[in-house]
């Protein structure tokens, strides 16, 4: 009883200093170094691939409803002097005409 | 004189227009005013005296639901022909564009003097063809070139 008493006693700090040891080289790994400090700010300055002299996507300019029923408007009634000039003589080529709306150029 | 110019009644000598055209009424539109909605009955024909009316269908334009003008009906010109043509109901809208006059002709007024008529009724329903037959070429040729749009911009 006497003899485990004292090595138990005896152990105790060498476990206690060995534990100390451990915590002391986890939190050691976990910090980045100088040099790991200095790669890692220099990936994140770097541009990316994709994102590279990249523009902002253009949104298309909104127009009022009421000029875009006008245009409607316009376009149907050119189409539809097209197709009545393409009735007066049918031809391939009077089905692809252009016209001057604002819609379909 | 309106008997004289309507397509309605192409052909037809004088009297027998002005007796058509007596089987009708005029109705005054104002400015703005709807004669008819899409989807409605149809129990009658319309012939433009005087006037422009717009016949329009539902688009949606910005989120919002907008009458499209589809086609414009002057002096002399029908519409409304679903008053005559089964399933009889009104497949655009139609409103008057400026101040406008129109004669209505009711189906049942219509066939009835065509029973009694029928050389009267068979030129009247001759011209009703051509006036569909004309907006169904007109709108298949603008039809065709609308998907030739769609091609050339899908398939450059």
């Amino acid at each position: 009883m006497l003899m485990l008493l004292t090595i138990l006693l005896g152990s105790l700090p060498v476990l206690v200093l060995g534990c100390a040891l451990f915590v002391r080289l986890a939190q050691a790994e976990g910090r980045p170094t100088a040099e790991e400090r200095q790669t890692t700010r220099r990936a994140l300055q770097r541009p990316r691939f994709f994102t590279a002299g990249a523009t902002p996507p253009l949104r298309p300019a909104r127009i009022p409803v009421e000029a875009l029923l006008s245009q409607i408007d316009r376009h149907i009634r050119l189409e539809q002097a097209a197709a009545e000039s393409f009735l007066e003589c049918p031809t391939p080529e009077g089905l692809r005409s252009r016209t001057l709306s604002t819609l379909a150029n | 004189m309106l008997s004289t110019q309507a397509d309605l009644l192409a052909t037809l000598s004088k009297d027998e227009a002005d007796r058509v055209m007596a089987l009708g009424r005029p109705l005054t539109m104002p400015a703005g005013s709807v004669l008819f909605d899409l989807g409605a009955p149809a129990d009658r024909v319309f012939v433009v005296e005087r006037g422009r009316v717009a016949l329009t269908l539902p688009m949606q334009v910005g989120g919002v639901e907008e009458d499209v003008l589809v086609e414009e009906k002057q002096a002399g010109e029908t519409f409304g022909w679903s008053g005559l043509v089964p399933p009889h109901r009104y497949t655009l809208k139609a409103g008057a564009a400026v101040e406008s006059v129109v004669w209505t002709l009711p189906r049942a007024a219509l066939l009835e003097h065509f029973a009694a008529r029928p050389e009267i009724g068979y030129i009247v329903t001759r011209n009703l063809a051509a006036v569909i037959g004309r907006r169904l070429q007109i709108f298949q040729t603008m039809w065709l070139r609308e998907m030739q749009r769609v091609v050339e911009l899908r398939y450059p």
